[in-house]
């Protein structure tokens, strides 16, 4: 990271020392590159249209953006009569976002360039009850592999993104300065100080709920909707929300933890995550199994000695009556909750996703079920609800997404446009700066929190 | 066995199993008369010859025609000008092992925009998505291919041994999955070993690769290679320099069944099984042209060998006979258990 370290002196020193005529209109700058960035705009005259600028303004802030190597107008479009425009694309090879998945039981990481394209992505099983500082490790040596295969100028991350297993309360809507409560027991692992030494780069952090709701409205079945509806179901079962394309996170970044909502099926009452999360259909197949109502579970369950959630679902999709009567179960009462959350949003999609609703359709169907039984005609008239295609890539996907928005948001775009790379930003080189310092004694652990999502 | 790693999108594996056909399932079939080609990454070596066969074999048997194998000799293009090609003959399924990634991917994405059913051998392009632009990958368990590599040649290393690791310079899922897995098997369990990475851009340079390697590091006491046909170049290369240490690779070729029953220099194999993997995708993608849900990934487990079990192990593999240069050098050790 040295190399990385002298560009930023660089970049610094050219920002400090040689203040542009540009600089007093950087608001220009910023959304012109953003309307590039975005693909509203693609050549200077839609740039003039769109934007409402002037040709000179146009002119000038494009020859800034270019020398600053953010956009790029070497390509030419069609011809539409005359003689053919240049097009004005964004560079988004001008740096990468390393993004990282922590779940229950997977880890997943990857490399996305600047518009959020997945370059290059990895997952393996983790079991998160390991000490955090064991799979803060591995989270590094696979970034540092991952880096070990990228080539090029613009192979040097830009931006680091995490998705985590449980809510991310976060104030301000920049990169984080400091580690957040995550999970409890991981207090006094520094993730976010750890990646900003390591990579010279801003950390932002989301829950996998969010991730994957990003990630599947921006690369998935969710492309170009307005309002959808995503659910997860695995151990925990939480809902994300996009109001008018933009994912809705609540006060606190709480909001879709539909898995605390109290639900009754037969006797039993309990929360949502307890009745239909995957511990349940682990444990019903389970009993299933030594029970002997299942030929299939009980052949599993000797083979294995166990047997996880997954295998019930595949259990069912072979054709298991039983385990297909734990899955509709499960389906049933995840499907009366999200009617409800329906109802509220009006969504054009809801989008199931986890391995239990991707790997069978039964799950899926108990949910159209009860989704289109206890809706308004309205909600349901054109209302699709399918199963995710993304599996986790949808969480790396929509943590590039986070990064991305949040390199290119204007509050934070305005402080290191000029300077071409965002480790200029000053909050961030204040915050590496600090960081030079000795890390931090670990803090004592706090109160256990059972917010897990 | 169980299955180690996860997909190439984070998915569980599905066992073998969740693909089997039932005799309804054949007769629709063959009452079909589906037509498949194969694009295969090459069929010079034993497992894509292998792995053909298990293919052609299963899709005879349910009435389907191969109208075409494609050997796309590792090249990018090639892939992409006989997909195209294949394209227009409008099969109803293409059965094919993707050579690279991002190259090749839109070419992969076009068969499927125009209702073909894609099954998808070991590789999946970044980008490309299960139920979308592909049916189902059935690969080899590639996480446990490089685990069962690393524990079975730790016994052969002394504490505090400098390793080298020969990984593929190319972004391939099953050679990534099979490098990290052995990479982390040795940091949990061995962490007093140092690894010492490479990697080759082709089968011909990999024994360049390794000297250069060795030169860099000349202590090194051990060596794995990603799979078995760039581990004969780099072993070649390095005894004609004479480096000499316990050796691991994936697949179990018949240079490599040779060294383990001779004991060495190879000491480990982790094999995948080609034949009855060909077996299972040929059915994935029979289930498919019937319009059956499959599962995003199907997984085959690998065979742990060593030179104890190398002569079963052979016929697990290939069906056949281990060859007579394994079962010769096994002969003083078959007698003395006598």
């Amino acid at each position: 990271m040295q190399a990385l370290d002298r560009e930023d002196e660089g970049t610094r020193s050219r920002g400090r020392g040689r203040p542009r005529g540009s600089e007093t209109a950087s608001g220009s700058v910023i959304e012109i590159l953003n309307l590039v960035r975005t693909g509203q705009a693609t050549t200077r005259q839609e740039i003039e249209r769109v934007g409402e600028f002037g040709r000179a303004i146009v002119a000038d802030r494009l020859a800034l953006l270019t020398e600053l190597g953010l956009v790029d107008e070497s390509e030419l479009g069609a011809a539409t009569g005359g003689r053919a425009p240049r097009l004005v694309r964004f560079a988004a090879d001008r740096g990468r976002v390393l993004v990282a998945t922590l779940d229950q039981t997977a880890l997943g990481v990857g490399i996305a360039d600047l518009s959020g394209r997945l370059l290059m992505e990895h997952h393996e099983p983790v079991d998160l009850t390991e000490p955090a500082a064991a799979i803060l490790d591995r989270v590094t040596s696979l970034f540092d592999w991952i880096l070990s295969r990228q080539s090029g100028p613009g192979a040097a991350p830009w931006a680091v993104s995490l998705s985590v297993p449980a809510p991310v309360a976060e104030a301000g809507g920049t990169f984080l300065t400091e580690t957040p409560p995550i999970l409890p027991g991981w207090e006094g692992t520094f993730f976010v100080e750890t990646l900003v030494r390591r990579y010279g780069a801003p950390v932002w952090m989301r829950s996998s709920v969010e991730t994957m709701t990003m990630g599947e409205l921006h690369g998935g079945a969710g492309i170009g909707c307005t309002a959808m509806l995503f659910v997860k179901v695995g151990k925990r079962i939480g809902a994300g929300l996009v109001c008018d394309g933009r994912l809705w996170r609540g006060a606190m970044g709480a909001a879709g933890l539909i898995g605390q909502l109290p639900v009754q099926t037969g006797e039993r009452t309990g929360t949502l995550d307890a009745l239909a999360g995957s511990e349940m259909i682990a444990r019903e197949g389970q009993a299933a199994a030594e029970e002997g109502r299942s030929t299939l579970l009980a052949d599993l369950h000797r083979r294995h000695g166990a047997l996880s959630a997954a295998e019930v679902s595949q259990a069912a999709q072979m054709g298991d009556r039983t385990a297909m009567e734990i899955l509709s179960q499960s389906g049933r009462l995840i499907g009366h909750v999200v009617a409800t959350l329906a109802n509220a949003l009006n969504p054009e999609i809801i989008v199931l996703s986890g391995s239990v609703a991707q790997s069978n359709d039964i799950l899926l169907a108990a949910v159209r079920e009860a989704v289109y039984g206890a809706s308004h005609p309205l909600v349901t008239r054109d209302l699709r609800i399918v199963r995710s295609q993304m599996s986790s890539s949808a969480g790396l996907v929509g943590a590039a997404m986070v990064a991305v928005e949040g390199l290119f948001a204007p509050p934070m775009l305005k402080d290191w446009v000029l300077q071409g790379r965002p480790m200029a930003h000053p909050g961030f080189a204040a915050l590496r700066d600090r960081l030079e310092d000795p890390p931090p004694a670990p803090a004592k652990p706090a109160a256990p929190r059972n917010d897990r999502t | 066995m169980s299955i180690a790693g996860l997909g190439p999108h984070g998915e569980r594996a599905s066992p073998p199993q969740r693909v089997a056909l039932a005799p309804a399932d054949i007769d629709a079939a063959r009452k079909k008369g589906f037509r498949v080609a194969i694009v295969m990454h090459t069929l010079e070596s034993d497992f894509a010859r292998q792995q053909l066969q298990g293919l052609a074999g299963t899709l005879g048997d349910c009435g389907t025609a191969v109208i075409e194998v494609v050997d796309c000799g590792f090249s990018p293009e090639a892939q992409i000008a006989a997909l195209d090609r294949v394209l227009h003959e409008a099969p109803d399924a293409v059965i094919s092992l993707p050579v690279a990634n991002a190259a090749v991917a839109a070419a992969h994405a076009r068969l499927s925009a125009a209702g073909i059913s894609l099954v998808l051998l070991d590789n999946v392009p970044t980008g490309l998505l299960p139920g979308k632009d592909y049916v189902a990958l059935v690969s080899a368990d590639n996480s446990g291919l490089g685990r069962i590599a690393a524990e079975l040649l730790a016994p052969h290393l002394s504490k505090g041994a400098e390793i080298g690791v020969l990984g593929y310079d190319a972004d391939f899922f099953a050679t990534n999955e099979r490098e990290l897995a052995f990479g982390r098997w040795m940091r949990r369990e061995r962490p007093d070993v140092t690894l010492r990475t490479a990697r080759f851009g082709s089968i011909r340079v990999a024994g360049e690769t390794a000297l250069s390697l060795w030169t860099a590091h000349p202590s090194l006491a051990g060596l794995f290679v990603v799979w078995d046909t760039p581990g004969r170049e780099a072993l070649s290369a390095l005894a004609r320099h004479g480096w000499s240490g316990p050796v691991a690779t994936i697949d179990l070729g018949r240079d490599v069944a040779a060294s383990l029953a001779r004991g060495g220099p190879v000491v480990a194999v982790a094999a995948q099984q080609p034949h009855y993997q060909g077996v299972i995708a040929a059915q994935t993608a029979i289930l498919a042209m019937l319009g059956q849900l499959t599962p995003d990934w199907v997984a085959l487990p690998g065979v742990p060998v060593t030179r104890a079990n190398v002569a079963e192990s052979f016929q697990t593999v290939w069906r056949r006979p281990a060859p007579p240069e394994v079962l010769t050098a096994l002969l003083p050790s078959r007698r003395e258990k006598k």
